[in-house]
């Protein structure tokens, strides 16, 4: 498959045809890459087996290309860069020339839906063997030779349009490892969360592709290694998982097992003089790994902290009055810990001082996590479950905060409380997944800034009984010198009580302050009032009815049902739910507080999960990009081994099956309930979001071939939109491998219902979406391909089973159909989707055999 | 009590065997009591602490001293005490513990003869009065020194009995004068390093609680006690909880002994035999049952919910029932215990006690213990011990009904449990089946519980003081579910009825009961309950269909509310002592009156309409439900207010008497010589 490494999409082609720095025809050196960091020759050369070899020990190499990226950064050489794309490609004509006989055979991939150069590569090749021998002289010439595919190369590596997707096609495609190295070394202009998204497919790559293409990658997965302990567990996690799958003996000492010991060894981490260096030319787009100081400032700003030391001194000042105390605080060790806090986190450099537990509080926490889920899998009922997982949470939070963070967000924190209460055990047969809720705290970067102060959990006691203690002037020497009862004060009950009763009304603001509600109104005034005798009279019916209406006007609720502890924590607003942990939250008045959640899986295989994750979020993506309102809801994951890891939850969704269990409507019947009669703004809103995401799920089904598709495994959300969760079963798996799900994507009835019928405008808008969200998704199918096909290497996953699953994947993308081919085909999966759960299974099996589409 | 008893139980070992023959030892305590001692062997002090010490000589002698004698031999005593509090200090454990176990016996002997003697002849005696600072002050240095380190647990342990023994010597523990050296050089610091560190909390645990509780209550009210104030700021959660483990682990191991009792009491033959015959056996086998209360482990509690306001964390701090005692006691690794998330966490996330993976435990936590402890203490309160349990445990449940944060978890949706309580076995009603009982917020428990005590109490030896908590503890909780809108779907009808059944039994003992007890009070907070409920009942109820099984309860009871009304006005009329608390229930009859004087004329009407002689519940609620719109209610002021407790006046003699009662339980069964000197030797030789 020599040919394949120099080929263009359809999609590439056309935009760097349409892109005016492509087709003017000037030469390349005009081309202003501003975020190309133009690797000199130096990385290129370098990128030889034989240095990288020698990582693992020593890190020059790490050096030298980590400093070339800095330097280069910031002047950016055309020249060089011209020059090294230029050695690569010639490179890559020698290796042509040598395969050229034998792999010149045909090229299976489909080409012939529009008109592009690629159509005459098949002649180009031989033409540029005999040339090969100036080729090197004649560089400038051949450039403004466009027809030349190495230019287009070329070109299309410099362009602008060069990006990560493209990079990681060619890196995977390319057999030459001067392509590869050449990309390697591009991967570092990338915006850190570009290649981020890509990370699975690059280390993947790195573990299961030859030599070239793992040392092309390592150094940047170095590099990137030494400046975030995020990235390093990621890899670390990810190493292991796409490990797994290889034989017992291989995988010990292959490369992935090798480098993921060398991340856990923590030896990757930055060693001082390279940060200080670093620090003023970081890339564009990625924060400044080390804010010297920072954590100081924002130490001394936190006011939890104030208030905290200040009733702590308070203390020790009242207390040593009373007594001669050796040690002053209520416990000694309190006082040390803050002691310690405070001179590590003025030493802001803590990171260079070498502390040897970078990444250990993290993976602790984890492992705790994990741990917590193996222990609840034990436990026979969901209750027990319940109660078990609140009380392993609650001694997990004794060790918070601490420096650790949930890998799923999207912003630097660190967490400081785990609101055990809130936790719930998912429903699952035998395992026991279960969401948590965690509470952070924002912070500029969670490797300097300062870990927050413990807050004790009755916050405002802490502080008040402090101060109001009464006064214990009373001298040593009175005490010892005389017996004689020192006068009385009243004891403690007055001092607390007396705010007691103000902080009650403080604190807690009351809920529901109605139009309706003056009763308490007015006891309140007849307490301060007690002058007026004039008696209040109520009538029995208001109460009755303010009752009744308080109960009909709280948002539907579901009932607590202990077989399905989830649905009333799922159900609950999200905002709601944040209001309600923030206010019973010790650090819930900072401003910096934010409410997480996070699903914890343990025993179950995610890699398939975080596959589909990437098609989602990829098809997202193309689908915005082309302006197709389809609305789908890809959920991040997080796989810590092959068999486990967390999942970010929906939030303000709950499946379609504890909404009909609860509610006990038909669907149509429950938007109506949430959402309002038919002809509202609400309700229509709802419907149309129902139909966007209807569609891009039933597109996302199709193309994925997902299965399982029963009703818990699709949640329905506050607005309408459904959302398809569980991707146990894709591509080339189904459950007992039985094709029993023949249709195309899940429609029921009660979904066609809700779109407002089978002639309703909404489901032909429904059809139509998923017509544009086809034809846009075709256009781009080579990255969503290649997103699959990468992970495929060395993978035993039941979604790769079989020999066939790109193909059958690309054959459903069918590129070679017309557009009005397409809608036919549309058509007819909707109708077949229709069909199969109207007729019976019988009807969906002759339907199949016979063949008709 | 009687000295003889005491000793025999303090000495059951020693004295077994002990016959004429004179020790060593004993010889050169007769040197002390007759001579100066260094004159004859200038290493006397040296070797006496290497001698087995001999307690029952030692008080004996120190209690048979005349004044004369005293007089004579106190330079001695004080150069006794000197040295023993030097021994403290000796590398030589064998000393130490010698050491120690003079010192105990001098305390004892000493009080022992002086049972009248002010405090400052006793300090006098042991010390002499202008050294006695100085010396406490190296005893207690040197205590909390062993205390706080990493020496031998045995050591340790016997500290803590020497601190014990210190603290009860005298009945009333205000009167140990010696304890104001105590205040002064404190060892807060060293029973809280005990109660945080897990080896050493399972075996001083308990002692160390007890310490702590006693030392709290020395001259609660005269004098600033620095044990109140630094218990009252302690916030190191390790700490906090595992005190409260401490306490968990007492109760529950209670809790486990009346269970293991019932069980066998109820096997077989007996069982079904009691069944038949009826309640006659059940007073036998509640004597049988009793097992020792446990109260001063209780006042810990009450101590620690009362002064601290960040125990109440610990009380939801849930954690599996386990035993400690059968928890290995596994030193924890090097590192020292972590202080606060704020060290590398890595630490202590990795020595993270694993809990144990059985899957018939439940969950528990303090709080649902004390709950279930709770429930078998005040099953039977006739004799005096059990009556004071019952009545600390409601003060400890009115501490923690009114507390915010307690109110906050006991109502929290998300934290449902299955309390077992303990049920009176009675009469008119079958033992419920427990496994029936549905997982619920913790509230429900404690309601069940004040339910549980009103339906069982009603005797002729009215417990006045313990209703009229329990209805308060009621009261406070609705309070709170009335201000943060809480709905708890609890059958609240059990209530009422239970309620109601309570006046209705203050009615029918009217004569008996006015003797002794202002029941107007009681009436009266049972009154305003039902008001709590008609006025705010839209703030608190579940359904609008409670509220209406509200009106139908009073309907159908209204005859015990007549029967109230006639006897307050009638009382309140007359002049007497009763007059203004009775017509203070008087006014607040009014909604109840109003209410059935409004639906019982519509209910009338209703049957006759429809000629049926006897309406059924649903035909009622019907007519309550058609007819709320004429009735008017009256508004009544403060029923959401309430006196919050305090400690003094109104409870201080109750504690006094409490801590005087353990103080000499704990004195009983403080023993120094359950450690047999064997043990010791054979710990400390290797080491020596």
């Amino acid at each position: 498959m020599g040919d394949t490494e120099l080929e263009l999409s359809p999609a590439q082609l056309e935009e760097l045809q349409k892109s005016p720095s492509a087709s003017s025809t000037s030469s390349t050196s005009s081309l202003s890459l501003p975020s190309s960091p133009s690797s000199g020759p130096r990385p290129l050369t370098s990128s030889s087996p034989s240095t990288s070899e020698s990582l693992p020990t020593s890190s020059p190499p790490l050096d030298v290309i980590s400093e070339g990226v800095g330097e280069l950064s910031l002047v950016i050489d055309t020249e060089v860069a011209k020059k090294a794309c230029q050695e690569v490609l010639q490179k890559v004509k020698f290796l042509k020339a040598d395969g050229e006989v034998s792999s010149a055979s045909s090229e299976p991939v489909l080409v012939n839906g529009t008109a592009h150069p690629e159509s005459t590569d098949g002649g180009k090749p031989p033409k540029i063997s005999q040339e090969e021998a100036e080729l090197v002289k004649n560089v400038r010439r051949r450039q403004k030779n466009n027809s030349s595919k190495q230019s287009w190369l070329l070109r299309l590596f410099e362009s602008k349009l060069f990006d990560i997707s493209m990079a990681i096609s060619y890196l995977y495609n390319s057999k030459e490892p001067g392509v590869q190295a050449y990309i390697g070394n591009r991967l570092f202009s990338f915006r850190n969360e570009d290649v981020d998204f890509y990370l699975p497919q690059l280390l993947n790559m790195y573990i299961h592709m030859d030599e070239d293409v793992g040392d092309a990658i390592k150094p940047y997965v170095v590099y990137r290694c030494r400046q975030s302990i995020n990235f390093s567990l990621q890899c670390a996690w990810l190493l292991g998982a796409y490990s797994s799958d290889m034989h017992i003996s291989t995988q010990r000492h292959s490369r992935g097992t090798k480098l993921r010991k060398l991340i856990l060894s923590d030896e990757l981490k930055p060693s001082s003089q390279r940060i200080r260096r670093e620090v003023p030319q970081p890339p564009p787009s990625c924060p400044p790994p080390f804010h010297h100081g920072q954590g100081m400032s924002e130490h001394s700003l936190s006011p939890s902290k104030r208030t905290h030391q200040r009733s702590k001194s308070d203390a020790t000042v009242s207390i040593s009055l009373s007594s001669n105390l050796k040690r002053t605080a209520s416990n000694p060790k309190v006082e040390t810990s803050q002691d310690e806090d405070l001179s590590s986190s003025s030493d802001s450099l803590e990171l260079e001082a070498g502390t040897p537990v970078r990444l250990t509080p993290q993976r602790e926490f984890i492992k705790s996590l994990m741990g917590i889920g193996k222990r609840l899998a034990t436990l026979p009922t969901k209750e027990q479950k319940t109660q078990r997982l609140i009380s392993e949470l609650s001694l997990l939070n004794h060790k918070l905060p601490a420096r650790v963070w949930l890998p799923t967000a999207a912003f630097d924190h660190h967490v400081v409380r785990v609101p055990h209460t809130q936790a719930v055990v998912l429903n699952s047969k035998d395992k026991a997944p279960y969401l948590i809720y965690v509470e952070v705290l924002e912070c500029e970067n969670f490797e300097t800034s300062s870990v927050p102060v413990r807050i004790p959990e009755t916050r405002i006691r802490s502080t008040r009984s402090v101060e109001n203690l009464p006064d214990c002037g009373i001298t040593p020497d009175q005490r010892a010198s005389s017996f004689s009862t020192v006068p009385n004060y009243d004891n403690d009950d007055e001092a607390w009580s007396v705010d007691d009763i103000g902080e009650l009304q403080v604190e807690l603001p009351e809920i529901h302050t109605n139009s309706y509600d003056n009763i308490s109104q007015f006891s309140v005034d007849s307490i301060t009032s007690q002058e007026s005798k004039e008696p209040i009279f109520i009538a029995a019916g208001d109460i009755r009815r303010r009752l009744s209406e308080q109960l009909a006007h709280t948002p539907t609720t579901f009932r607590r049902d202990p077989e399905d502890p989830s649905a009333v924590a799922l159900k609950e607003p999200w905002q709601e739910k944040v209001r309600r942990i923030r206010e019973g939250s010790p650090y819930g008045h900072l401003p910096n507080w934010r409410l997480l959640s996070v699903i914890v899986k343990c025993g179950d295989d995610l890699r398939q999960e975080l596959l589909a994750y990437q098609v989602l979020k990829q098809l997202q993506i193309i689908w915005e990009q082309e302006r197709v309102p389809l609305w789908i809801k890809p959920y991040k994951i997080l796989v810590i081994s092959s068999d486990s890891g967390m999942i970010e939850p929906v939030v303000n969704a709950v499946s379609i099956h504890q909404v009909k269990k609860q509610s006990q409507l038909l669907l149509l019947d429950y938007f109506r309930q949430e959402h309002g009669n038919y002809n509202t703004e609400e309700f229509l809103t709802a419907q149309r979001n129902f139909v966007q995401s209807c569609a891009g799920y039933c597109l996302i089904c199709y193309l994925l071939q997902v299965k399982d598709r029963h009703n818990g495994n699709i949640l329905l959300d506050s607005e309408g939109h459904i959302i398809h969760i569980d991707f146990g079963f894709i591509l080339s798996s189904s459950p007992r491998n039985l094709g029993f799900e023949t249709s195309a994507f899940k429609l029921t009835s009660e979904f066609v219902d809700v779109m407002g019928g089978l002639d309703g405008d909404m489901f032909n808008y429904y059809k139509m979406l998923m017509l544009q969200g086809l034809i846009a998704a075709r256009k781009h199918m080579e990255k969503v391909i290649q997103i699959v096909e990468i992970m495929q290497q060395g993978s035993q996953l039941p979604c790769f089973h079989g020999s066939s699953t790109i193909r059958n994947l690309k054959e459903r993308f069918h590129m070679n159909l017309t557009e009005e081919q397409l809608q036919v085909l549309v058509e007819q999966m909707v109708d077949g989707s229709m069909r199969s759960i109207t007729t019976k299974l019988y009807d969906g099996f002759q339907y199949l055999t016979n063949g008709i589409m | 009590m009687s000295q003889t008893e005491k000793r025999a139980g303090l000495l059951r070992r020693t004295s077994s065997s002990k016959k004429p023959l004179k020790e060593k030892v004993v010889l050169m305590y007769e040197d002390i009591f007759a001579e100066e001692p260094t004159k004859s062997n200038p290493r006397f002090w040296d070797e006496l602490f290497l001698m087995k010490v001999n307690l029952e000589y030692l008080e004996g002698k120190l209690e048979s001293l005349d004044g004369d004698e005293v007089l004579r031999v106190k330079d001695n005593i004080n150069s006794l005490f000197q040295h023993c509090v030097q021994a403290l200090a000796e590398e030589h454990q064998i000393k130490v513990v010698n050491a120690l176990q003079t010192l105990c016996a001098l305390f004892r002997g000493v009080h022992q003869k002086n049972r009248s003697a002010t405090g400052f002849d006793i300090i006098n005696m042991l010390m002499g009065f202008d050294k006695a600072e100085l010396r406490m002050k190296e005893l207690m240095e040197s205590l909390d020194a062993l205390l706080c380190g990493d020496g031998s647990q045995s050591l340790k342990s016997l500290c803590l009995k020497l601190l014990l023994c210190l603290v009860t010597v005298t009945d009333n523990i205000s009167q140990n004068t010696i304890l104001e050296y105590v205040m002064i050089n404190s060892i807060f610091e060293a029973i809280l390093q005990i109660l945080s560190d897990v080896s050493s909390r399972a075996q001083h645990g308990y002692d160390a609680v007890v310490l702590l509780a006693l030392l709290v209550n020395y001259r609660k009210y005269e004098s600033v006690n620095p044990y109140i104030v630094k218990l009252s700021i302690v916030d190191d959660e390790p700490t906090l909880d595992g005190m409260g483990r401490v306490i968990h682990h007492a109760l529950a191991e209670y809790n486990r002994q009346y269970k293991e009792k019932e069980e066998e009491n109820q096997g077989g033959f007996f069982s079904t035999l009691t069944s038949m015959v009826g309640s006659m056996f059940i007073a036998d086998a509640d004597e049988k049952l009793s097992v020792q209360t446990n109260e001063a482990i209780l006042l810990a509690l009450y101590e620690a919910v009362h002064l601290n306001r960040n125990f109440i964390t610990v009380l939801a701090q849930s954690h599996p029932e386990i035993d400690i005692a059968t928890t290995p006691a596994v030193p924890v690794p090097a590192s020292p215990l972590t202080p606060l998330g704020t060290t590398p966490p890595s630490l202590d996330m990795m020595n993270n006690p694993e809990l144990p993976l059985d899957p018939n435990l439940q969950t528990s936590n303090l709080l649902i213990t004390f709950l279930k402890y709770s429930s078998i203490v005040m099953q039977d309160t006739k004799d005096e011990h059990r009556l004071n349990s019952a009545r600390l445990c409601l003060i400890i449940l009115t501490c923690i009904a009114e507390d915010q944060y307690a109110d906050a978890f006991l109502h929290d949706d998300n934290m449902n449990f299955r309390v077992n309580l303990h049920r009176m076995p009675m009469r008119h009603r079958k033992k419920a089946a427990d496994k029936s009982n549905p997982s619920r917020p913790l509230v429900c428990a404690v309601l069940d519980l004040m339910v549980e005590f009103i339906v069982t109490h009603m005797m002729k030896e009215f417990p006045m003081d313990l209703y009229v908590r329990c209805v308060q503890i009621i009261h406070k909780l609705i309070c709170y579910q009335k201000k943060c809108r809480v709905r708890m779907h609890y059958t609240w009808r059990e209530l009422w009825s239970a309620l109601i059944n309570l006046l209705k039994f203050l009615l029918s003992n009217e004569t008996i009961l006015l003797s002794k007890h202002n029941i107007f009070q009681l009436a009266l907070q049972v009154v305003n309950l039902f008001n709590m409920f008609i006025t705010y009942g839209d703030t608190f109820l579940p359904t609008p269909s409670s509220y209406d099984e509200l009106y139908y309860e009073i309907i159908r009871m209204h005859q015990v509310f007549d029967n109230l009304y006639c006897m307050v006005l009638r009382v309140s009329t007359n002049a007497g002592q009763w007059k203004e608390p009775a017509s203070k229930v008087t006014h607040a009859l009014v909604n109840v009156r109003a209410i059935i004087n409004h639906f019982n004329p519509k209910i009338e009407s209703y049957a006759a309409v429809n000629h049926i002689s006897q309406l059924s519940e649903d035909q009622v609620l019907e007519v309550v439900r058609t007819n709320y719109d004429t009735l008017t209610l009256k508004l009544q002021d403060g029923l959401d207010q309430f006196e919050r407790y305090s400690e003094q006046p109104r409870e201080a003699g109750f504690f006094k008497e409490l801590v005087r009662s353990i103080s000499l339980n704990v004195r009983k069964n403080v023993s120094l010589s359950t450690m047999s000197q064997d043990v010791l030797l054979k710990e400390f030789s290797s080491i020596s």
